[in-house]
């Protein structure tokens, strides 16, 4: 065997240990999802019995409250993308067009930001939502996340305003546009793939956060999936697994889909955020 | 400064002013409020918020269980960014060859990072359950007994970190497979005339050209291991009997408990540890270079 074959062979071999090793867990939940719990608890036992039982509860059962989580969800994490990305448009413009002072510490102390632990706000913050009278509403979530997303936005889109030509919102400025024209109707329109893999980072961010979820809601009228999924328990101490991984399947097929068919931004978003530097 | 410049300035600080409100109403304000409750007596039982200076820093540095937790965190960095490093290092590889169906394999391998963090938890929690999970189910079939994952602290620990490895790889081998790209190819072609094997062009020519690379994909991992909370409060609670408690977890169990206090300390203590790898992050990463 000469060494380009070995490279082939190896090649192909770790191809497909790669894509089991990517894929078991998400299709075990998806087996799951169609399986009817097994109720006795004896030694290592996984009894299949096709069912889509576990959906018709999931998706009908008013006191599973699972539709309303995925409505907060959805709600949140839509309302908190259009005013992230809006808002980091606007700084990133200022940032990549305007001389000011302090021009190049804005990023660094954005991006240091991004690197809070979570847990080092909480403390102050529950009580600052708890004295606003926000807990268990959505501006509980809704004011922490657009903070908390708008570092990764912001690089992204800074990054891509940075390469784009400066020459084309000067020559609007000379025909008497105002800066905000120059950005609404120049780069914006030029923008469209980084604003779009931007406004997917974000939802998915907001989509998947954890910490302040839980913290801040209490019921759900303001609980999002994640808090949902992460505190579903049986009544009877039996854990209902089917349930949880059909309300696992319906609410990570959205993003998986997202994920794959807008993989190019995705991708560039991700590295453009963390690979400025390079 | 000509009144154009003045008026221009002012404009951008204009612009940045929306994204400075929120960053400093919901980050900074917070962060200092907590330093601010971590220098008080602050027990939802005992009446009366009270300054006590550093004796919840004090109280907590003799803890043994905030020191344990901290070594557990640290583990858990090291072994968790040092596989998902191996491992994303590996499918870079395969991915930057020339194969067919390159492009979804670069799909399959983005799934792992688009399942949620905690679904994510929640699958890996049922795959490791004693009585029905996959991983009993294929040991017991192949004969080899079955493993009671969350009973005991080292298998635990290694149930956490298999599943964060999972999740987190994707991302690693995106970062990766970016600095792979960025390599020429005729880096290569003296190796290749001179007769170097696959193996020495590796070591010898792509490793020290991936280095800067591989240095911030494993600082900007190394921070996010350090805050590592959601899968550990998922998947095993932080036992058995405090074996896979982070530190960011310790500290929500006070919250939990009322002693704002002393979760202020261990979330400040948390905050400071992070800071100094963010610092060397922002040091490494040159991020004003492509503005000037």
């Amino acid at each position: 065997m000469n060494e380009k074959e070995l490279k082939k062979t190896l090649t192909v071999v770790g191809a497909v240990l790669m894509v089991l090793l990517c894929l078991f867990p998400f299709i075990w939940m998806l087996v799951i999802s169609f399986t009817k719990d097994a109720t006795f608890l004896g030694s290592p036992y996984v009894h299949f019995e096709f069912t889509v039982n576990n959906y018709r509860t999931v998706l009908g059962d008013p006191t599973l409250h699972f539709l309303d989580y995925f409505r907060n969800s959805m709600v949140i994490a839509t309302l908190v993308t259009i005013v992230t990305v809006s808002v980091s448009a606007l700084g990133a413009y200022a940032v990549s067009r305007i001389r000011f002072r302090g021009r190049l510490a804005v990023p660094i102390f954005v991006l240091g930001l991004s690197m809070f632990p979570q847990i080092s706000l909480v403390g102050y913050l529950f009580k600052f939502i708890e004295r606003l009278g926000w807990i268990n509403t959505y501006k509980a979530l809704f004011f922490p996340y657009v903070a908390w997303t708008m570092p990764l936005a912001l690089w992204i889109l800074l990054s891509y305003f940075t390469q784009l030509p400066k020459d084309l919102d000067e020559a609007a400025l000379i025909d008497g546009a105002s800066r905000f024209q120059a950005l609404y109707k120049v780069v914006l329109p030029l923008s469209a793939p980084a604003l779009f893999s931007t406004a997917l980072l974000v939802f998915i961010a907001a989509f998947n956060e954890f910490m302040f979820a839980l913290l801040f809601t209490t019921d759900h009228r303001a609980r999002t999936v994640p808090v949902g999924i992460a505190l579903f328990q049986g009544v009877h101490g039996e854990v209902p697994w089917g349930n949880i991984m059909a309300a696992s399947a319906i609410s990570t097929i959205p993003l998986v889909v997202l994920a794959l068919v807008f993989q190019k931004y995705i991708v560039s978003g991700l590295t453009a955020g963390a690979l400025k530097g390079e | 400064m000509g009144r154009i410049e003045y008026r221009e300035e002012k404009l951008a600080y204009g612009m940045l002013s929306p994204m400075l409100a929120f960053v400093v109403l919901f980050i900074i304000i917070p962060v200092l409020g907590t330093f601010w409750i971590s220098l008080h007596r602050d027990v939802t039982f005992i009446p009366g918020f009270k300054f006590v200076g550093l004796r919840n820093y004090v109280t907590v540095l003799e803890k043994p269980e905030f020191w344990h937790s901290f070594f557990v965190t640290v583990a858990f960095s090291v072994v968790s960014v040092s596989l998902e490093t191996i491992l994303g290092l590996v499918f870079a590889l395969i991915l930057n060859e020339e194969i067919k169906g390159r492009g979804i394999l670069r799909a399959v391998v983005l799934i792992p990072w688009a399942v949620p963090t905690i679904i994510s938890a929640r699958t890996w929690q049922l795959m490791y359950n004693y009585s029905y999970g996959l991983f009993n189910w294929i040991f017991s079939h192949l004969g080899l007994g079955t493993v009671n994952w969350f009973g005991t602290p080292i298998s635990a620990f290694f149930a956490v970190v298999f599943a964060d490895v999972w999740k987190t790889t994707p991302f690693m081998t995106l970062l990766l497979l970016a600095g792979l790209q960025a390599i020429p190819k005729d880096a290569y072609e003296a190796a290749i005339i001179d007769g170097a094997t696959m193996f020495q062009r590796f070591w010898h020519i792509t490793l020290p050209l991936l280095r800067p690379v591989l240095i911030v994909a494993v600082t900007l991992r190394t921070i996010d291991a350090l805050r590592v909370f959601d899968i550990i409060y998922v998947l095993t609670g932080g036992g058995p009997g405090g074996a896979t408690t982070s530190v960011s977890l310790l500290a929500f169990n006070y919250y939990n408990l009322g002693d704002y206090g002393v979760g202020s300390a261990i979330s400040i203590l948390t905050f400071l540890t992070v800071l100094s790898f963010t610092i060397v992050y922002l040091k490494i990463g040159k991020f004003q270079e492509g503005l000037k």
